[in-house]
């Protein structure tokens, strides 16, 4: 382990505590390193001037309760949804609109010149990035149904 | 949904704002409201239901938080404890960080003025969703409108425009005559009316043929004019309104895609002037003709013609739709292939630097073959595509020539008649091939006209005359000033100065602190989120824009220099300054003697980005441009950042000379270079947090201080004395 010993609480209610040899943090917020090409690895912890206080590279290994709060803080601050399905893929003038079942319900949204905004992070990972910003993240497209695969493959 | 605050009634519990948010609390997309009242902040369930209701009395303190893909509001409670209120996409970010600004203020017994619009993110006619940051559905664009519009850019050639359309008419009337001439000679034949009456006939025919070769001469030579005269007007109009946006618009889009408007979407209309309309409006004609000649005719014959049209328009938009979207498909594809041959190719030093070749070319052939692959399947399914479009259509054929035939073996029509029916067949049946593509074409072609004129409407930085023409004397001061380049994201936060005229201001604080920012709000590059910017006491948005900066001189952090020579680059904003004066000015820059040591002096071309030139010589044109430029107020945002300690003294001794009775603001990362300003006014994220004289300001031993300190340490360290 390449950081120091630590630990975080939750007090008051809503508000993360951390807590190491030397100090008390009371304001710091966990940030994934590497979300996207190694998901779950890298966990780091910044302070209220976004600089980094110590990076976890096994998560998994940090003792449950801060793993616990961390993990669920950074749910809530990932806003990420990951596509499941597919239901219908249009392009038309340009302008793509996707209408997709995802991990966080069923989403509409449109994307503009997927030359850029459909991004192949791995042979399989595909991300779309919406005309507002909002990221849609497909992490193996063979894991989409066939269905989805085809409408999938017929626009990107 | 904007309420003002000064409409509000007494009831405390009068819904003040309502927002409607796209996230649930268990981050799930869904709809939740967002209500702020008098007394307290609620979230609700569409229905209105509340789902958590906050008293305002409790809360300390409120703030939004920019998220990955959304964020989310933050109230602290007098308890110290944190509360999520609500979380959004980033759909709608800029409104919720307003609303938290909002929900702050009335936290700490401010009563700010509501007045928040909510983003529409869908097409009020369609109910689809809106592409990027424009209101045209692209869908519902209004057709007709937008052909309007740039038939207005017809007026200038009224002329060549009728009589364009007077040629195609008659030469397309014509093409209806041969099958006429047709029937008449059989018909001859068979009153046997000998063989002058053929002669007389042909005659006739090849007399048409001439004609219209020549009519099709002349039109298509004024309709090549018309198109390259609108789309070169097109082009002009949008470039011209393009220079005219404010530059945030800039910072949200590449300057690719901004190219491409005035080059591809006016390409577009181009190509639908001169291929689609003319074919459109020709085959349109000869169709007309066709049905109302059969008509006459045989009334029979004619329905026989039409009939099958409804079925292969049918057929041939079921069999095209796809294949555009993969036509799209591959024209994406090799986008991609462009984007990467660009970057690699303007990265050149950076990849042999690093000996990447291999690996630019593995990326290379990897987009190429995706391109290659992907206009490949589009090719051949359009191929296919096409084949079968031929069989349905000359089915069509098929299906005419046997009740034709029919009717011609039951003496129910002449020969001649038989004849001139086959003869129209080809004339109606031949474009059908093209009429679903027209469609497309029209689309496309039309979505890009709807976003040339969307730039041409949007909200210009500069109205021509407006505003109060007003000689600078030079005081600046910063009221209240809040300002994000993306309003979910404050870089300013209550910036508060008054430089007096004359005076020299330095900003200092760590990168990304705000010290450009700052200097962007002054030149009015961006307008204020809230707070105002006062120039001699007025507020800068009620002086005339344009004469306002003519009166500012600005040296940039990046030094841009146009293609051209040195002089033309010094007198760029006073073009009718004498050499000598631009020497002057040079000499002043202390740029002079390196510019006489150019091969071509004053003369010497500068590359596109004055790629010939070091980055200090660079800096030094800038210099001189400014001076020569003679404002008022004066900006150097880090005018000394590229050069060595030598050039920076002689910089910095031209920056003394000039800014004698000039209000400057200087920005220097070194920080003994600002020891000459009347003030420093030290930024920390987007707050001052000191302010002061030099000498002030290192007795105080504060955050300046330290700056200094780490900054003197680490010159020790390198050898800077
Ligand atoms: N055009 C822009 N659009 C969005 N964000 C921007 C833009 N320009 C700057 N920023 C952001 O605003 C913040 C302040 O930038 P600014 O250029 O004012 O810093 P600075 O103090 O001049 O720093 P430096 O000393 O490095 O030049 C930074 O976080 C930067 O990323
Ligand atoms: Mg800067």
């Amino acid at each position: 382990m390449s950081y120091p010993k630590f630990e975080v609480i939750e007090q008051p209610a809503g508000r993360l505590r951390l807590i190491t040899d030397e100090q008390c943090w009371l304001e710091f917020k966990p940030v994934w390193a590497s979300p996207l090409s190694h998901p779950g690895k890298y966990l780091a912890l910044l302070d209220g001037k976004d600089k980094e206080i110590l990076i976890v590279n096994e998560p998994d290994e940090l003792d449950e309760g801060t793993r616990k709060l961390l993990i669920s803080e950074l749910e809530r601050r990932v806003l990420t949804a990951q596509i499941t399905e597919i239901i219908e893929a249009q392009t038309e003038f340009g302008v793509t609109y996707w209408l997709t079942e995802t991990s966080r319900g069923r989403k509409e949204f449109v994307t503009q010149s997927l030359q850029e905004n459909a991004l192949w992070l791995a042979p399989h990972q595909l991300l779309l990035i919406d005309v507002n910003g909002n990221r849609f993240e497909i992490p193996d497209t063979q894991a989409l149904d066939p269905e989805s695969q085809k409408k999938l493959f017929a626009t990107v | 949904m904007a309420l003002a605050a000064a409409e509000k009634e007494k009831s405390p519990e009068k819904i003040l704002l309502s927002l409607t948010a796209d996230l649930t609390e268990s981050a799930e997309f869904g709809e939740r409201l967002l209500e702020i009242t008098q007394k307290s902040v609620r979230v609700c369930l569409p229905d209105g239901m509340p789902v958590q209701v906050i008293d305002l009395e409790d809360v300390a303190s409120a703030k939004s938080e920019s998220l990955v893909s959304g964020g989310r509001i933050l109230a602290t409670l007098k308890t110290g404890e944190q509360i999520p209120v609500v979380s959004y996409t980033l759909t709608h970010a800029e409104v919720f960080s307003d609303a938290a600004h909002i929900i702050d203020e009335m936290a700490k017994g401010e009563s700010p003025f509501i007045a928040l619009e909510q983003k529409v993110s869908r097409c009020p006619k369609c109910e689809r969703l809106l592409p990027e940051d424009t209101t045209v559905c692209p869908r519902c664009v209004s057709r007709s409108k937008a052909m309007l519009r740039i038939a207005k850019y017809l007026v200038p050639y009224k002329k060549q425009a009728l009589r364009l359309a007077s040629i195609a008419l008659v030469s397309t009337l014509m093409t209806l005559l041969p099958g006429l001439i047709m029937k008449q000679i059989i018909e001859a034949y068979e009153n046997s009316l000998g063989e002058s009456e053929l002669f007389k006939w042909m005659g006739i025919w090849a007399g048409i043929l001439f004609t219209m070769v020549v009519l099709k001469v002349l039109n298509d030579r004024l309709m090549v004019f018309l198109a390259a005269n609108i789309s070169a007007d097109l082009k002009n109009a949008t470039y011209r309104a393009i220079e005219f946006l404010r530059l945030s618009y800039f910072d949200r889009k590449p300057v690719g895609a901004i190219a491409s408007r005035v080059s591809m979407d006016t390409d577009r209309i181009w190509h639908f002037l001169v291929d689609g309309l003319p074919f459109l409006f020709n085959n349109a004609l000869i169709l007309i003709g066709v049905i109302v000649i059969l008509m006459v005719q045989n009334w029979f014959l004619a329905v026989c013609i039409i009939m099958p049209f409804p079925f292969i328009i049918l057929i041939s938009m079921k069999v095209w739709r796809p294949i555009s979207n993969l036509f799209h498909r591959a024209s994406q594809k090799v986008a991609r292939v462009h984007m990467q041959l660009h970057e690699s190719l303007s990265g050149i030093r950076v990849v042999k630097a690093f000996a990447r070749e291999d690996h630019e070319y593995k990326k290379f052939i990897q987009r190429n073959t995706d391109f290659r692959d992907a206009s490949l399947y589009a090719d051949q399914r359009w191929i296919t595509a096409h084949g079968t479009m031929n069989l349905v259509i000359q089915s069509g054929t098929i299906v005419t020539w046997t009740v034709g035939g029919l009717m011609l073996y039951r003496n129910q029509i002449s020969m001649g008649e038989f004849i001139l029916f086959n003869a129209y067949l080809g004339l109606a049946y031949g474009p059908l091939h093209w009429f679903a593509q027209i469609n497309n074409w029209f689309s496309r072609a039309m979505a890009g006209a709807e976003r040339i004129f969307e730039i041409m409407d949007m909200p210009r930085e500069i109205v021509e005359g407006e505003g109060e023409q007003h000689t600078v004397q030079g005081s600046v001061e910063f009221e209240k000033v809040r300002f994000g380049y993306d309003k979910s994201n404050p870089i300013l936060k209550e910036v508060n100065f008054k430089a007096e005229a004359g005076q020299m201001i330095g900003l200092v604080g760590h990168s990304g602190a705000g010290k450009s920012t700052t200097i962007n709000l002054i030149c009015r590059f961006y307008e204020p989120n809230a707070g105002r910017i006062l120039i001699d006491g007025k507020d800068i948005q009620d002086l005339s824009l344009q004469d306002f900066r003519s009166q500012i001189g600005i040296v940039l952090q990046e030094p841009f220099l146009f293609h051209g020579t040195i002089a033309e680059n010094i007198r760029y904003g006073r073009p009718d300054a004498s050499i000598e004066e631009i020497m002057r000015a040079a000499r002043a820059a202390n740029a002079h003697d390196f510019i006489l040591a150019k091969p071509e002096g004053y003369d010497t071309m500068v590359g596109e980005r004055g790629v010939r030139l070091s980055g200090g010589e660079k800096q030094r044109i800038s210099i001189a441009r400014a001076i020569l430029h003679d404002p008022q107020i004066l900006i150097f945002d880090e005018a000394t950042s590229s050069v060595d300690v030598e050039t920076e003294k002689q910089i910095q001794e031209a920056i003394q000379r000039l800014v004698k009775g000039r209000t400057t603001f200087a920005i220097a990362h070194r920080l003994s270079t600002l020891r000459s300003a009347d003030r420093l006014i030290v930024l920390d994220r987007g707050k001052i947090i000191e302010e002061g004289s030099h000498e002030e300001l290192m007795a105080k031993k504060g955050d300046f201080y330290k700056l200094v300190q780490t900054q003197s340490q680490v010159n020790e360290i390198i050898g800077i004395a």
